[in-house]
């Protein structure tokens, strides 16, 4: 690919003190997303693949080597600086929905919209809803939706920004199977029909095998895995 | 992403509507209309009655400033105040003898310019009935008072007798707006006009005229006149100014007032500590939604802006709905002393208004603001690993802002900043001594939970001790707060309710049944027994008789009295007047002596001593003397220092002796000046006494007024019933605010309570996850309620004790009490209050499934 990465990362190190020892949880990795790629990023539970996410998505900071977004360096950003630069253009989706529970299916929706200066943010929320199913249930708290309504919901707040890079931490970690598939189906579809750049961890190889490139973190570092190496 | 400020205004006000589904939120504007209510309810009524009082004020004093010495005021002085923008009107005072036929009376004169009065009205009847005319008899005319009428036969139509003129009685004077009570001046009113005062030709060389200067004028004219009245009283002219010489309000009212300005601060406290409870939780519900704001772009100054909005909206609202509440609530205090309130209150004024809101605003900023900059430090990670949350405000900085803030509203509201301090200081140790006391009182409900016998069933109650007594320990952190809050909360809602019986009870006291309702003057020294014989037992409580010896100061310390006072007291009245002098063997009921020693306990009373020098050598013996402590602080005298009065042709020099405190409500007779017997017996004395008769006694009262023709009789019921009626309104207005105060109270164990439900919830689907039953549940959560009360009881006693001693001491002039039924009221109240109230509000948790209570963590 020619055009330039919307994720590059580069000697991507993290360390964090546990008492009296340094733990090395990521060391000299590297990492190119390009604008409308679907990665996987697979691992074993204490991998550390949470905390490359959020790395990648600015929620942290590494202790050593490069990491850029939309082309501008995250080290060269306070943290309110990441906060501007992530405005209207990440998407994020959670294992645990992190929807807010006094908020309604629609509010949760609204929620990212109004944080950035557009118009018709209501019309828009209905329409994603609408569209991940939920055209119904606008007016529904989230305890009273079930686990994969609670999941479409925050599909539908992840993409309503039309955002570029949607970042998507276990999405069917708490689902059982049968959901967890229908919530994979509506994430690419609506992947597809934006074209966003996704960059997801899982340790669901149905999921991982569903996108274009698939990475394993093992022992701090990233290895590119070829489809077939990964196991349904 | 940046937010512009219309966005983000309508950003924080939508996301404020769908929070007021939130209990916090709910308890948060409670907790904030209930500080605006109260302190705008009290600040609307005391602003009011302020303004009204100072009005009245001006009334009864007859203009704003008033100027009275004993010759005509010159022309200059005329034309600087009226430059400055004054309207003046004069007035002559003095006694003369009217006459009509063959009758003379006594008189006191009043004699009026066409400007008179400049206030109000005077209640005269002209022939037709009592009218209200703002003017003064007409030239050639006189008003007299009823009794005067009476006295002379005079009715209207007949000419008296004034010096040197006679005059047409026109009305009959019920009422003068410029009315100054007392007792001084015991002769009958006459009112006449200036121009007939020369040809009455009693203003002589000599004569005992005062001359009054009465001007009307706004305040800050007056202010700009202080240099020349500052001068005016130095060269000895008695100089009244209604803003600074405000007339003495009874000593109920003025508790009264204090006691609703304390009542209104302990509201704002106890909604400032239910605001403080209730933002924890709105913080803790917030910290996801923060989190997930980061996540979207949103910066640490835009999240703390939204939050805050929100908030600033909360309590605008709030205000509104407490200000309506407090208007509604004035109106209502003011209602219930509206019969007392002879004048028409001046309509609310704005400031009260704004110092509600400024007060909403200061208890948020000040209990939340702390505890809401938590929000800020959220990071975005907490999105992906939940545990990371920032960490708790500091107890202390959280303690540091509030006190602060309520310090700064103390001060806003008594303008006393070394109370404020004090009490805040006061406080902050309380708060170290209650953590201390706290902590230990926690450790020692664990270790009796810990001995409890670990038998019996579900329902044992000594079960449901153990293990609510062994849950809120272990919780100790939260306990500690909710211990806190409570005992600060029933501290509170005692003191208030302590204060406000003793109060009572010490009105009561101050007016029982048989206080005197007549006084009798001018009894002779021959007609002594008579009278106390005749009085026999239809009296059923009197006053002793004093004698009353007439004596004029001539000298303090060997100086004229007018250059021995400070400046401000050369104009002083008792300067210029005879005052009512007498002796006495012991100190007088209801006097209390605050320095020096009664006659019997100086050296040299017994025999031989000083006593028998005076009667031996009177005019160079120094005689011990005892004055009233108010007329020595005005005059800067000291225990030593020495009077000289002029009785007669004779002067007598008394040194100061004692100093003696006594209440000018009592309806006795109270005198300024006091001296030892063997003294004033030679001159020409009368005696004086006050007396209660019933309604029923008319035929005592015929007997006294026919045996005793001399003697003056007085009735007082009117002003007697005048006085109770208020202390009877001032009851109900205290307990109106008593009223608001509990309410506060109440918002506090809503927010506490509603804070720790996410808490108990989880704790309530655990044990039902291990099997507990529902009436176990029930009575689990009941006996940890109860005993958090009881604890809370016992520590607000003890505070309520220790501070209702020092508000005594230090604000109410009070002697400080102990409440014995306190230490048991509160511990049980609290125990029961506490316990119903949080056993209702967990009663639907009990009934959830525990799927759901543990799945309610973190939510409503």
């Amino acid at each position: 690919m020619d055009m330039a990465p919307i994720l590059h990362a580069e000697h991507l190190a993290k360390q964090v003190r546990s008492g009296d020892r340094q733990l090395t949880i990521l060391s000299d990795l590297a990492l190119s997303v390009f604008p409308g790629e679907t990665v996987a990023i697979l691992g074993q539970s204490g991998a550390g693949k949470s905390t490359l996410l959020g790395l990648l998505a600015g929620l942290d900071l590494p202790t050593g080597g490069e990491l850029s977004m939309f082309g501008q360096s995250l080290a060269a950003l306070d943290e309110d600086g990441r906060a501007r630069l992530r405005a209207g253009r990440v998407g994020f989706v959670f294992q645990n929905f992190q929807l807010l529970p006094t908020l309604t299916a629609l509010e949760n929706v609204m929620l990212p919209l109004e944080l950035s200066p557009r118009a018709g943010t209501e019309a828009r929320a209905r329409e994603w809803l609408t569209r991940v199913g939920l055209g119904e249930r606008l007016d529904h708290l989230p305890k009273q939706l079930s686990g994969g309504e609670q999941q479409r919901v925050a599909l539908a707040r992840a993409f309503v920004t039309g955002a570029e890079l949607v970042f998507a931490d276990e999405p069917t970690g708490n689902l059982d199977p049968d959901t967890g598939e229908r919530i994979i189906e509506t994430l690419f579809s609506l992947n597809r029909e934006a074209g966003t750049t996704l960059v997801l961890v899982t340790h669901d190889h149905a999921l991982a095998r569903r996108c274009d490139r698939c990475l394993r973190l093992d022992h701090g570092r990233l290895e590119t895995l070829h489809l077939d190496e990964v196991s349904a | 992403m940046s937010l512009t400020a219309l966005r983000l205004a309508r950003f924080s006000a939508r996301g404020l509507a769908r929070d007021l589904r939130a209990a916090d939120v709910r308890a948060l504007f409670v907790a904030l209309a209930l500080a605006v209510a109260a302190s705008t309810m009290i600040g609307f009524f005391l602003d009011r009655l302020d303004r009204g009082l100072e009005r009245q004020a001006s009334q009864l004093l007859g203009g704003d400033l008033v100027l009275e010495q004993g010759r005509p005021f010159d022309a200059e002085l005329r034309q600087t105040l009226e430059e400055a923008g004054l309207v003046l009107s004069d007035q002559v005072d003095m006694v003369s003898m009217a006459s009509l036929g063959d009758a003379f009376q006594p008189a006191s004169v009043k004699v009026v310019d066409r400007r008179y009065p400049l206030y109000g009205g005077v209640h005269v009847d002209l022939g037709e009935g009592t009218e209200v005319v703002a003017r003064g008899p007409a030239p050639g005319e006189a008003w007299l008072a009823p009794r005067l009428a009476l006295l002379l036969e005079a009715e209207i139509g007949d000419r008296v007798r004034v010096g040197e003129t006679e005059l047409t009685v026109a009305g009959l004077v019920e009422r003068e707006p410029d009315q100054s009570a007392g007792f001084g001046n015991f002769n009958p009113r006459l009112m006449m006009h200036m121009d007939d005062l020369a040809a009455t030709e009693l203003v002589q060389d000599g004569s005992r005229v005062e001359f009054e200067l009465l001007a009307a004028g706004p305040p800050d004219i007056i202010d700009d006149l202080a240099p020349l009245l500052a001068q005016l009283r130095r060269d000895g002219v008695e100089v009244r100014d209604v803003h600074r010489d405000r007339p003495q309000l009874g000593n109920a009212l003025e508790r009264a007032e204090r006691y609703l300005s304390l009542a209104g601060l302990a509201a704002v406290l106890l909604a400032g500590v239910a605001v403080a409870m209730a933002t924890r939780r709105y913080v803790d519900r917030h910290l996801d939604t923060a989190a997930l704001m980061r996540c979207f772009g949103a910066t640490q100054r835009e999240l703390i802006r939204v939050f805050s909005l929100q908030l600033l909206w909360l309590a605008l609202a709030a205000s509104a709905v407490g200000a309506v509440l407090g208007l509604a609530g004035q109106a209502g205090l003011l209602a219930l002393l509206t019969a007392f309130l002879p004048m028409e209150l001046p309509p609310p004024g704005a400031l009260p208004l704004w110092l509600g809101v400024l007060t909403a605003l200061a208890v948020l900023v000040g209990f939340a603001g702390p505890t809401l900059l938590r929000l800020k430090k959220v990071s975005a990670l907490k999105v992906l690993r939940r545990e990371l949350d920032p960490l708790p405000a500091s107890a202390w900085l959280v303690v540091a802002m509030a006190s602060a803030v309520f310090g700064g509203l103390l001060w806003l509201y008594s303008g006393d900043l070394g109370l404020s301090v004090g009490l805040l200081l006061g406080g902050l140790v309380m708060l170290v001594v209650l953590w201390g006391l706290g902590s230990l009182l926690l450790g020692g409900v664990l270790r009796l939970a810990d001995r409890l016998p670990r038998r019996g069933g579900q329902d044992d109650l000594v079960q449901a001790l153990r293990l609510g007594g062994a849950q809120l320990a272990r919780r100790r952190t939260a306990s500690l707060g909710q211990l806190l809050a409570f005992s600060v909360t029933f501290f509170a809602m005692a003191m208030i309710a302590l204060v406000r019986g003793d109060l009572l009870t010490t009105w009561e006291a101050q007016l029982p049944e048989d206080t005197p309702n007549y006084f009798a003057i001018n009894i002779q020294p021959h007609e002594r027994e008579d009278f106390e014989a005749t009085l026999g037992s239809a009296a059923d409580a009197r006053s002793a008789l004093y004698p009353m010896v007439r004596g004029r100061i001539t000298a303090i310390n060997d100086l004229p009295p007018r250059e021995a006072v400070p400046a401000d007291a050369r104009g002083d009245n008792t300067l210029r007047r005879e005052l009512n002098l007498t002796w006495r063997e012991t100190l007088p009921e209801g006097n209390r002596l605050v320095a020096g020693q009664w006659f019997d306990a100086l050296e040299g009373a017994e025999p031989g001593g000083w006593l028998g020098q005076v009667a031996a050598e009177p005019a160079v013996t120094r005689v011990p003397i005892s004055v009233e402590d108010g007329l020595a602080e005005r005059f800067g005298l000291r225990l030593g220092d020495t009077l000289t009065f002029t009785i007669g042709s004779e002067e007598i020099v008394g040194e100061l002796a004692s100093l003696r405190n006594l209440d000018w409500d009592s309806f006795r007779p109270n005198f300024f000046v006091i001296f030892p017997p063997g003294v004033l017996e030679r001159f020409g004395h009368s005696y004086i006494t006050a007396f209660h008769l019933d309604a029923g006694e008319t035929t005592t009262l015929r007997e006294l007024v026919r045996a005793f023709p001399g003697v003056t009789l007085l009735n007082v019921d009117a002003i007697l019933g005048q006085v109770r009626e208020l202390l009877t309104q001032v009851t109900r207005a205290v307990e109106l605010v008593l009223g608001f105060v509990l309410l506060a109270g109440v918002s506090v164990l809503y927010a506490a309570l509603t804070a720790s439900r996410p808490v108990r919830a989880h704790e309530s689907g655990l044990l039902r996850v291990f099997g507990a039953g529902n009436r176990m549940l029930s009575r689990v959560q009941g006996a940890e309620f109860a005993i958090l009360g009881l604890a809370s009881g016992l520590m607000g006693a003890l505070l309520a004790e220790l501070a209702t001693a020092a508000i005594y001491l230090a604000w109410f002039d009070l002697a400080p009490r102990l409440h014995g039924g306190l230490w048991l009221a509160l511990p049980l109240g609290g125990a029961l209050l506490i316990g119903a109230i949080g056993h209702l509000l967990s009663r639907d948790l009990r009934r959830q499934a525990p799927a759901a209570s543990l799945g309610l963590l973190g939510e409503t």
